[in-house]
């Protein structure tokens, strides 16, 4: 046990000085008022320019507090929050009830947020959810902001919903607009949480491959999601965070999750049971259920 | 300024005044409940013409004042023979403005009650009437309940109204001693009082009701 | 049956319609200015302010226990006397329409706002709006959404309550019919019934739509 803690101190201090670090955090710590440990205690981590740092672990683990202390909807008790260098939010003790950060807006549009809710406003349509905050925050022209909402809606191939309501959207849509909204900010770096978790299974591919398209395309991004093999697929970096510590981090994703190197990894990974498919998990059980 | 002696002399006044206040209100909840069971059954059972006949009624009862019901029940009927004292008028008055509310918090308690479960109870071979009594009754009680109680409470209040035909109700007491002797404020004081006294308890009832509703659904 | 024929007399119809518009005006004024009193009462009731909270809540409270007939005679007689206000019986029936009205139509917007989930507001955050550019575009609108069939029904209690102001000596249609039918008592001795049963469906005519558009609007927004 003891020997694992070593382990992952040194791996954690080798990435702090990342030099080309886009998001930079540093030693965090979070606690909610009353509670009697800490959600987070000292976790630090980087994402480079460009990359697509993946956060998995186990339900409850604080995966998604961890993006909404970084998105400045929660306050921190300890470390600092760097953005292109510049340090823009310090942990003080004491401050469990003072709310969301106080972050001027320009800074706040450099994070794009999309929640496992979608969040669109019932009562704009599609276009008029995406055009809102370049207009009213960016000040931006109302014709220019909806050709670039075009362009979006097109790449995610729902120029044709421009102007339904939310609710007639399917819940893989909706995700779409969302991520659109976000991105209409040009985000330094986007959070993702967990934006599959609340689809059937046959609309989270379409809300994936948009992701996989932002990737290619160098947009930086921090996610949290369950799902292994989308992980797998596009993530440069990841983290496994348990218990509020960071247990596990690879910057070789393809072996941490084929081949992973620790115990904690190892276990986590077996409960999503990587390398065999539905039908053979079918077919044991069969097996079991004939021979009993 | 404010006289004690006012109070203490002319208390006995709003019991005699909460007592017509309780008997009207009693009688008067009593026959929109009935009015509200048959409404909301004719209702949920779908009852071809009952049901346009009862969906009128709710309309009608909901959109027009209980003082101009009850003049048209006092004034109006006995002009062409229906006479009626003021008590009877106030009872139906309340009643028939009381039935329409109590027919929607008891339909709201039958609609609330999933399909699902009715079709468990046919599954299960459940009659008719079993599944209403044993499985869908059972069920929308729980919900109606703080409606129910909301609506007593509002018919309570409504039946201040009755003082305009004359009933010697709280209302009617206040009303009389200011005429009589101008003390505004021991009168107004004791009119409040009486009130409360009546009221307070049945809210209390219903906010208690609400809350542990809350509860079983969550 | 020729009691009817009470309404037909000239300047009858007329004169209801004329007693009608008073009770209408009545009630539209005591809406429109509810609806201020009762956002900033909404808004007041959200706050955490244990102090405020006790204040609003005993409002509330008072307000929703009484009857309005009671209200009513707090009103023009208790604080008329105690503050040398000259109240008139119009006013009187204003202010406790409007207090009354307010306290309902704030309970119905702290409603509005706290059901609208907490996450609402933090999208419209990591969009940099600020919080009145959130509140005014993000919120309210669907806050209004929320609270709009619960106003309309708050109308139409607001009309109803207006036939007390005859209580209080107000010349509106119900005063105005029991003067046509004192003038008439002779002539149309069943005319109390026509005149009572035309006011009847005066009243009628002008809540039903409304209670139809509070109707409509919950079930136009019930799935949004």
């Amino acid at each position: 046990m003891t020997e694992q803690t070593v382990q992952v101190e040194t791996v954690q201090n080798r990435q702090t000085d990342d030099a080309a670090a886009m998001l930079q955090v540093t030693d965090l710590v979070k606690h909610y008022a009353g509670a009697e440990h800490n959600v987070f205690d000292g976790i630090s981590f980087s994402v480079p320019k460009g990359k697509v740092l993946v956060i998995v672990g186990p339900s409850g683990s604080g995966k998604s507090t961890l993006l909404r202390t970084i998105a400045g909807l929660e306050p921190i008790q300890g470390g600092t929050i760097s953005l292109d260098g510049q340090v823009i939010e310090t942990g003080k003790p004491g401050n469990e009830n003072s709310g969301r950060a106080k972050r001027p807006e320009a800074l706040r549009t450099k994070f794009g947020m999309v929640f496992q809710s979608y969040e669109l406003f019932p009562n704009k349509d599609v276009l008029g959810n995406i055009t809102m905050a370049p207009i009213l925050v960016q000040k931006r022209k109302k014709a220019e902001a909806e050709r670039e909402a075009m362009q979006l809606l097109e790449r995610v191939g729902l120029a044709d919903r421009a102007h339904a309501k939310p609710h007639e959207l399917s819940g893989g849509q909706r995700q779409r607009v969302a991520i659109c909204r976000a991105l209409i900010l040009h985000p330094e770096i986007l959070l993702l949480d967990e934006i599959t978790a609340a689809l059937d299974p046959e609309m989270v591919h379409e809300v994936l491959e948009v992701v996989v398209e932002l990737a290619d395309a160098g947009q930086t991004m921090l996610i949290v999601t369950h799902e292994m093999q989308f992980a797998r697929a596009i993530a440069d970096r990841v983290i496994l965070l348990a218990d509020g510590k960071i247990v596990d981090r690879s910057t070789d994703p393809e072996q941490f999750f084929t081949d992973p190197q620790t115990e904690r990894a190892k276990e986590f990974l077996h409960s999503f049971d990587f390398k065999r498919n539905r039908t053979e998990q079918a077919e044991e059980a069969l097996e079991r259920f004939d021979n009993e | 300024m404010f006289d004690w002696s006012f109070v203490s002399k002319y208390a006995p006044f709003f019991v005699n005044g909460a007592w017509m206040t309780l008997f009207i209100s009693v009688f008067g909840i009593a026959l929109a409940i009935l009015t509200g069971l048959v409404c909301a059954g004719i209702e949920t059972a779908k009852i071809p013409v009952l049901k346009q006949i009862t969906s009128v009624y709710i309309e009608i009862s909901r959109n027009t004042p209980l003082l101009v019901q009850l003049y048209f029940l006092y004034f109006g009927l006995p002009k062409i023979g229906f006479v009626w004292d003021a008590e009877t008028c106030a009872i139906i008055g309340l009643g028939f403005l009381g039935g329409s509310y109590m027919a929607e918090a008891m339909r709201a308690g039958l609609q609330s009650v999933p399909q699902i479960q009715r079709e468990n109870a046919y599954m299960l071979g459940f009659s008719k009437w079993q599944t209403l009594t044993r499985v869908v009754v059972p069920q929308a009680v729980g919900i109606s309940m703080p409606g129910v109680v909301a609506n007593v409470i509002f018919l309570i209040k409504e039946s201040s109204v009755v003082s305009a035909i004359a009933l010697a109700d709280v209302m009617y007491m206040a009303k009389d001693l200011m005429g009589m002797y101008y003390n505004t404020y021991e009168s107004l004081f004791m009119l409040i009082v009486t009130y409360l006294i009546i009221l307070l308890p049945i809210s209390i009832l219903g906010t208690w009701l609400e809350r542990r509703f809350d509860y079983a659904r969550r | 049956m020729q009691g009817a024929n009470i309404l037909l007399e000239p300047g009858v119809f007329p004169r209801l319609l004329q007693g009608l518009w008073v009770t209408v005006w009545i009630a539209a004024v005591s809406v429109g200015l509810s609806i201020p009193v009762g956002l900033i009462t909404g808004w007041l009731m959200t706050l955490k302010n244990p102090i405020i909270r006790f204040i609003m809540r005993f409002y509330l409270d008072f307000i929703r226990i009484m009857p309005q007939l009671a209200l009513l005679f707090i009103a023009f007689y208790g604080i008329a006397r105690m503050s040398n206000w000259n109240l008139d019986a119009t006013g009187a029936c204003v202010l406790v329409f409007v207090l009354w009205g307010g306290a309902e139509l704030g309970d119905l917007v702290r409603g509005a706002l706290q059901s609208i989930p907490q996450i609402q507001y933090e999208t419209a955050y990591m969009l940099g709006m600020s919080n009145w550019q959130s509140f005014v575009h993000v919120i309210l609108p669907q806050a209004v959404r929320r609270l709009l069939p619960g106003a309309v029904n708050l109308s139409t209690r607001i009309v109803k309550t207006t036939s007390l102001a005859v209580l209080l000596g107000v010349v509106e249609v119900i005063k105005v019919g029991q003067q046509i039918i004192d003038a008439n008592r002779f002539q149309y001795p069943t005319g109390t019934l026509w005149v009572y049963g035309v006011i009847f469906v005066m009243y009628f005519i002008v809540c039903w739509p409304l209670s139809l558009v509070a109707h409509a609007l919950e079930k136009r927004w019930a799935n949004d």
